[in-house]
């Protein structure tokens, strides 16, 4: 064994295979920059290249950016507020606080070496793995699996900061939503009013770019001018590393539950990477910096995101699952060079597998090497002011969200959700919920169907590892109600931070007649699909009802505080703030956008950018003449040449269909 | 409550800031006007212009494509097996056309198939440069009729088809040890399954016609999960199509864990079902038949397995173009593609992409497919009934 691992070792010695995988480590960090690309786009545009090579060079040259492109897809989340993917938004919550702080180059450090370590331990990991797999997969049945999709809903309750009930409506909603499309036990249409384009779901990146990069576009367009603060590294690069080092259980859990969430089919990178998240919030004594630029939040969910690549490899090879659209175009390289995955794969081609481990761990050392070497030139760009970024990324993200399934469709429902993630976040919605929700949503009713139908009765629920589960759920809950108790009994005993309300300095609205219209709209929604659900056939319907019913519940307990503060507020002839600028200043970006993708639907892409961003660029961001003619034609000589150089599709308008 | 002015960048550190530089002036409007207007006449003029030159008119009649590219239009999303399959062969089949088209794979997804293969249907150029890809997932929607469906391949002309087989096996644990346990039980077995209108139909009116004591759940991801689940108890029966044989069930099946009952076999030039050439030893589902009831199968029920076996595994992955691109562009595709299916190098290459199922672009290939691809409204009529009769579906 440890034979095949050192030949592979020296194999990487060869100076092509080498160069392969230099080539691919770079694509995969250009693209994890690129909002809305990430993995998928990665693969895609090497795929082709490796046609005609050996499988060795084609292998390093993939797993090089596979590797890597959560490592820079960081850069975004972080510097603008605009996830590089849909899992870069959780290290969007802690990290984004701390560059708006002045500290980018502190966020990013972190996020870097950690993602480095998750690479590393991943590919440790995956190493180990190779014996335990089996076992591993199998142990997870049905009823494991939907115990932790619940513990990942139950996620929604310990991210919600202060505020459970909001935190819970966000979470049901954003079940809600993820059942749109086609149901996964009846194979019937749900919530889709007869669109095809419905049918298929609504698509997880225009969801994630929407609710947090576009809403945060929305707050920021204002800002005419850059960041002043120096950035600096807060006291050079070992001091970076040194905080880094003092959170090592933190990236080593981080690490682990990515694996751990790879390796099972069905779980995916985005809910991986939450995971980790929200295990460093429950496990942490004092939780209030958690949102606001607390390390911890940004180390383990980026080492998870690393490492989930790592296990997602692992039932890939062994079983020939894949876990994601890239490991299942990587299965697909493999079949071409008559490679079979499966369990034989470790007797049959132990050579390619180490040389897999090797790349990984080797190119997640070089990727966040690159990153690091570019943190100081990456945080000039909070310099530049918001507006005149938030035009090109606003393009780039619509362009983004529309490579994975080529459908302007896709980027209404962006804007659309933009615009109600704006509304979450300025009247103190959490939308980490939201998300979380929208993504567990149908593997939540799969597997409790499945569940339901193989096994009789509640005997699922004695099964070992449901107790765990159910020990994981059900314990904190009772070690809270026990604090509480003793708290009562010992009235000025400091019981941690829960009578703490964090102070939300991002949820302006709150309590105003928007925060009430929210509640509203909450309120309906859930009316809504309880109402559409009552259509669909009886097993189709039922965790929607559920979802309906106990969303309508907390969005009432909510409507009902929200009327209480509002009566009083009025009695005490307090004006709550109603049309105040920022709110005027997001809707009327949001009409930009609008007005962008209108042009988009008519013109063609190409047209509407030429329009939008020299337009945006003068009147919105005030931008000096010469910039914004300089600025737009950058973008379209990019334009021009993007569709050669990268997998791009460019949005055709109803123009060209014609013509 | 005092407002924080949105002008100010949120969380500076008080003291660290220089003085402010004033907010900029706004531009006057006849410099917005203008560097609009000449922004959008730029964008006009290249989108009227570049796209003439970047897709001249093509000229598929003079005997070569050269100059042109071959647009794959695949309906599903990147990273399937039809993915897979259509980007291999695409890349393959260019060097073989005379001319040396370039080549494009364009992925559609949406429907799952449906939207893409629709959109064919409706806007394809007829000149051959465009071909669709099918695959069961947009041929059993049309075989039920389904409203969403917008195309027919009556409507279409095949360029090459590419089969696959594979093999419903079982549990041994659930006492499955041959043929003879799948009927007369005192448990029926639980067969697990994706979505019964989708490819599980062939093996759902398998059962049907075997008469075999089978419950199904459906709600699975997909075939590797369902394999998984079988492994765990789980479940009981299940199929896997050949090229997932070698990784999921092989090797459980020489553990003694599964057995493998029989294979789904494969139609001949006459449609008559003959056995896999991948699978010589199994046994098909109408010899399976013969071996539980003592006589040949017959009847509606048959007719329907026939039918579902060559549109989904026999003639399952294939090229199409609509019916008015021209003959010796039709004609030259289809030659090439026989071309490269002879070809022994391509064939080693390709024995795991396909299957190990050749390519058939044969002279006579379009009449076996169209004959394939005539869908009687009797056996509609019988999936339809068994669908809504057994599993409670109603196909819209």
């Amino acid at each position: 064994m440890l034979d095949s691992a050192m030949a592979a070792l020296a194999s990487l010695a060869d100076p092509s295979l080498l160069l392969m995988l230099l080539i691919g480590t770079v694509a995969g960090l250009v693209m994890g920059l690129i909002p809305g690309l990430g993995g998928t786009g990665a693969v895609a545009i090497l795929l082709p290249i490796t046609f005609g090579m050996e499988p060795a060079q084609a292998l390093a040259l993939l797993i090089g950016a596979l590797a890597v492109v959560h490592t820079s897809d960081t850069v975004s989340a972080v510097l603008l507020g605009a996830p590089g993917s849909a899992s870069a938004s959780v290290t969007m919550l802690d990290g984004y606080s701390m560059a708006k702080k002045g500290q980018a180059a502190r966020a990013m450090t972190l996020a870097f070496l950690s993602s480095m370590a998750g690479g590393i331990i991943g590919a440790v990991g995956l190493t180990l793995a190779i014996p335990l797999a089996r076992p591993l997969v199998l142990s997870f049945a049905s009823p494991e699996l939907f115990m932790l999709t619940v513990l990942g809903v139950a996620l929604a309750a310990v991210l919600s900061r202060g505020n459970i009930i909001k935190g819970v409506s966000a979470g049901l909603l954003g079940l809600v939503l993820g059942m749109v499309g086609t149901s996964p036990t009846t194979a019937e249409e749900r919530f889709t009013f007869g669109s095809l384009f419905l049918g298929d779901g609504l698509s997880l990146v225009a969801v994630a770019l929407g609710v947090f990069g576009l809403a945060e576009i929305a707050s920021r367009a204002s800002q005419r001018k850059g960041q002043h603060s120096n950035i600096t590294l807060g006291g050079g690069w070992l001091r970076g590393i040194r905080e880094w080092a003092s959170h090592w259980t933190q990236v080593i859990r981080g690490a682990l539950i990515g694996i751990w969430a790879g390796v099972l089919p069905g779980v995916g990178a985005t809910a991986g990477t939450w995971l980790a998240y929200g295990q460093a919030v429950a496990t942490a004594k004092d939780k209030r910096q958690f949102g606001k630029g607390d390390p911890r939040g940004i180390v383990g969910p980026e080492s998870a995101n690393n490492s989930v690549e790592a296990g997602d490899l692992i039932p890939t090879l062994l079983f020939g699952i894949p876990g994601g659209v890239p490991s299942a175009m990587l299965l697909g390289m493999l079949l071409t060079y008559g490679i079979q995955p499966g369990p034989s794969i470790i007797t049959d081609h132990l050579d390619l597998m180490y040389l897999i481990v090797w790349s990984f761990a080797i190119a997640s050392v070089l990727g966040a090497l690159f990153c690091f070497l570019s943190v100081k030139p990456l945080a000039r760009l909070t310099k530049v002011p918001f507006a005149a970024l938030a035009a090109g990324l606003v393009a780039i993200m619509l362009l983004g969200s529309f490579q994975e399934g080529g459908q302007l469709g896709d980027l209404w429902v962006m804007i659309i959700l933009g615009a109600f993630g704006w509304l979450l976040k300025t009247t103190g919605f959490p939308r980490a919920p939201f998300l979380i929700g929208f993504v567990l949503a149908i593997p939540l009713e799969r597997y409790y169907f499945l569940t339901d139908s193989l096994y009789d009765g509640l005997g699922w629920m004695a099964r070992p590892g449901v107790l765990v589960f159910l020990a994981i759920l059900v314990l904190p809950i009772l070690w809270a109600l026990v604090k509480w108790i003793r708290a009562r009994r010992r009235t000025n005993l400091d019981d941690g931070h829960r009578d703490e309300r964090p102070e939300d300095d991002e949820s302006e609205l709150k309590n105003s007649t928007w925060s009430l219209a929210a509640a509203g709209v909450f309120v309906v929604a859930f009316a809504a699909a309880l109402i559409a659900s009552t259509g669909f056939s009886p097993e189709a319907r039922l965790v929607p009802q559920l979802v309906g019913a106990a969303g309508l519940i907390f969005s009432g307990i909510l409507l009902g505080i929200e009327v209480r503060t509002a009566l009083k507020a009025r009695a005490a002839r307090r004006t709550s703030p109603g049309w105040t600028p920022d709110a005027g200043f997001a809707l009327k970006t949001f009409l930009w956008m609008t007005g962008f993708l209108a042009l988009t639907a008519g013109f063609g892409y190409l047209i509407a950018v030429l329009v939008f961003i020299p337009a945006f660029l003068l009147v919105v961001a005030r931008a000096r003449t010469k910039v914004a003619v300089a600025y737009t034609l950058v973008l379209y000589v990019a334009l021009l040449a993007l569709p050669s150089l990268l997998p791009i599709d460019l949005p055709q308008g109803w123009l060209q269909t014609i013509i | 409550m005092t407002m924080k002015s949105s002008l100010e960048p949120p969380g500076q550190i008080p003291g660290d800031v220089a003085p402010e530089p004033a907010e900029p002036p706004a531009p006057s409007r006849r410099t917005v006007i203008t560097a609009v207007a000449s922004f959008a006449a730029l964008g006009a003029v290249t989108a009227v212009f570049g796209g003439r030159l970047l897709n001249p008119p093509s000229s598929t009649e003079d005997g070569d494509f050269s100059g042109e590219t071959l647009e794959f239009l695949i309906p599903l999303a990147s990273g399937g097996g039809t993915d897979t399959w259509a980007r291999f062969i695409g890349t393959e089949l260019v060097s073989r056309v005379p001319g040396r088209p370039g080549f494009a794979p364009v992925n559609e997804p949406g429907g799952e198939g449906i939207s893409g293969t629709n959109r064919f249907a409706r806007s394809a150029r007829e000149d051959g440069t465009e071909l669709l890809v099918g695959t069961a997932s947009t041929v059993v929607p049309w075989v039920l009729g389904r409203s969403a469906v917008r195309y027919s391949f009556d409507d279409l002309q095949p360029i090459v088809v590419n089969g696959t087989g594979g093999v419903i096996y079982a549990r041994t644990e659930a006492g499955v040890r041959g043929l003879e346990d799948l009927v007369g039980r005192s448990a029926p077995l639980e067969f697990g399954g994706i979505s019964a209108t989708g490819l599980d139909i062939t093996t759902l009116v398998a059962f049907d016609l075997l008469e075999a004591d089978v419950t199904s759940t459906f709600g699975f991801e997909g075939r590797g999960p369902v394999n998984l689940a079988l492994q765990r108890g789980e479940i009981d029966i299940d199929y896997q199509t050949t090229s997932s044989y070698g990784p999921a069930v092989a090797g459980i099946a020489k553990e003694g864990k599964a057995t493998v009952l029989m294979s789904f076999g494969q139609l001949d030039d006459a449609g008559q079902v003959v056995r896999d050439p991948n699978f010589p030893d199994v046994p098909t589902v109408p010899e399976a038949y013969e071996q539980l009831h003592g006589a040949q199968p017959a009847g509606e029920k048959y007719e329907a397995y026939k039918t579902l076996l060559g549109l989904t595994y026999t003639y399952q992955k294939s090229l199409w173009v609509p019916k008015g691109a021209p003959a010796r562009a039709v004609d030259l595709l289809r030659s090439s593609c026989a071309q490269l299916g002879a070809d022994k190098g391509f064939q080693e290459k390709a024995a795991k992409v396909l299957g190990g199922y050749p390519l058939v672009a044969d002279p006579g290939m379009p009449a076996r497919v169209r004959d394939a691809y005539s869908v009687s409204s009797s056996v509609r009529a019988y999936i339809s009934e068994l669908l809504a009769a057994k599993y409670n579906i109603h196909v819209e």
